[in-house]
């Protein structure tokens, strides 16, 4: 019968949370958007499966050694944590802020100290570890992304950077957003936080995961999902903002044929970037670098595997580390909290933001430029790539059935890709 | 709670950012186009825009519906290789 007892009382039944639970449902209702609505479900499966383990009560798949330790230790093994941090008594959360508070010596120390305890890294934490803190996890992903990206459409109307420019207003005016909502006492943001969540306006998944993870490593899971989903959002949100800055005349006008672009062009544009990165801005190169790496190897033509690689294989897997990784920060103390909710809703305005920016840019320069642009291709400014190019093709269909905008729109697209990277690398050389 | 140097920062932050990103990306578009210029200058391809058909000078139909259907081809392809990609 006690046997029966200790059974029950290590079952999940009996150990679940509140917050767990909800959590659960949480990433039961991310699978779902995934696998029904067609979310971004290659981010998405892997997040909200990632966000159901890491809510597993005692299994503790997204702690660390010492959470693990504080949370199933004994007594003894609390007390031992609790003195070599200098805590007086054994209340777990005084011992869990000392812990946030020490240097990283201490740290070491006190995870080898739960490490002889018997106490280890929770699977998903490792993953964590690994993919997200180290940050080679977005980094590689960019470099696939890089070997994805064709910059002809750019290289044949350059013109078309100033809309990536433009659409990443968005990030800076929820930057601000994020600090309004703090000093009027409704969230509490550092100006870090804000950075970090101004980010997702760049809708640019690995970017802002980068950003998070190096600014504000406890939003990362709401910063990852509000990104993710809301740039499978995009075919919803950019329509209407799209339709009401522009009258049925503008939607109509068709822009002239892009010129042909040589391959030499485009092996030199990754090599120039890079270059005038390097010189200007190396906060961003590790993305950037990553990103021209990427589209080197797929330009030049003469490392065919290398590209295929980057481009399939290997971004893959990344994809799966990524999503687990980020589904461990989704545990209920960390993620149910108001902030969410402020980060969720800064999200859309900073992608709304964005969209009406591009497409206002776009406007201003029709009014000056030599040869038609059409309104439309401005909110593709917000990366998304390609989704926010194809609502820009889609809606000038709408207006005109002979207007293919999809090309031109492919410009702002990418150029949005290196706007919200640069973007990426001011907030970290600022606020970092 | 020192808010107003938090909203000034943030100002900073979106002042000196989007100004950042302009500049780069403004120096981005000389940087490109001079360097196509150069490389179509130095380093012509073998045969010249040979894949773009010629603007449609005459206004026959036949132009036209060539023109429209390499646009229908352009896309389809871009969008096939857009689904088949990700």
């Amino acid at each position: 019968m006690d046997k029966l007892i200790n059974l029950f009382v290590s079952s999940g039944i009996y150990q679940i949370q509140l917050g767990q639970a909800v959590m659960i449902a949480v990433g039961l209702g991310l699978l779902f958007l995934a696998i029904k609505k067609n979310f971004e479900p290659l981010l998405l499966v892997p997040i909200g499966f990632g966000g159901i383990m890491a809510n597993i009560p005692e299994a503790g798949l997204a702690l660390s050694a010492v959470e693990n330790a504080l949370h199933l230790g004994g007594p003894e093994v609390v007390q031992q944590l609790s003195e070599m941090l200098g805590v007086s008594g054994a209340d777990p959360k005084a011992i869990k802020e000392a812990y946030a508070m020490a240097g990283q010596a201490k740290h070491m120390q006190v995870t080898q100290m739960a490490i002889d305890a018997g106490f280890n890294n929770g699977m998903l934490y490792n993953f964590y570890l690994i993919s997200i803190a180290s940050g080679a996890a977005p980094l590689l992903i960019f470099m696939g992304v890089g070997a994805m990206t064709d910059f002809g459409p750019l290289l044949a109307n350059p013109k078309t950077l100033f809309l990536g420019a433009a659409a990443q207003f968005g990030i800076f005016a929820t930057v601000l957003g994020a600090v309004g909502l703090t000093s009027l006492g409704l969230m509490d943001f550092s100006i870090q936080d804000a950075a970090a969540i101004g980010i997702i306006g760049g809708a640019d998944g690995p970017t802002a995961i980068y950003v998070a993870s190096m600014l504000a490593p406890q939003l990362l899971g709401a910063i990852a999902v509000a990104a993710y989903s809301y740039m499978a959002l995009v075919p919803m949100i950019q329509p209407p903002i799209m339709r009401a800055l522009t009258s049925e005349d503008e939607r109509k006008v068709a822009m002239t044929q892009l010129r042909h672009v040589t391959k030499t062009e485009k092996i030199f544009f990754p090599l120039v970037l890079l270059l005038l990165v390097a010189m200007l801005l190396p906060d961003a190169a590790p993305l950037l670098g990553m990103f021209c790496f990427g589209n080197l190897m797929r330009e030049c033509g003469v490392v065919e595997r290398l590209s295929d690689t980057a481009q399939n294989a290997l971004i893959n897997i990344v994809t799966i580390f990524l999503g687990l990784s980020v589904g461990s920060k989704l545990v209920a103390d960390k993620f149910l909290d108001v902030n969410t909710l402020g980060i969720l809703l800064l999200g859309v305005v900073a992608f709304g933001i964005g969209t009406a920016c591009g497409i206002l840019m776009a406007k201003v320069m029709n009014k000056f430029s030599s040869t038609p642009i059409n309104p439309l291709i401005g909110s593709a400014g917000v990366s998304a790539v390609p989704m926010a190019a194809r609502v820009s093709n889609k809606l000038g269909l709408e207006a005109n059935p002979q207007n293919f905008l999809l090309m031109h729109a492919m410009g702002p697209n990418v150029a949005g890709v290196i706007g919200s990277a640069v973007a990426a690398g001011v907030m970290i050389k600022f606020v970092g | 709670m020192d808010s107003p140097s938090l909203i000034s920062e943030g100002f900073t932050l979106m002042l000196a950012g989007m100004g950042f990103v302009f500049v780069f990306l403004t120096l981005l578009v000389y940087a490109t186009t001079a360097m196509s210029k150069l490389v179509n200058k130095y380093i012509p391809e073998a045969q010249p825009a040979a894949a773009a058909p010629a603007p449609s000078a005459a206004p026959a139909p036949l132009a036209q519906d060539q023109a429209q259907l390499t646009a229908v081809i352009a896309a389809a392809i871009k969008q096939y290789r857009a689904n088949h990609k990700k």
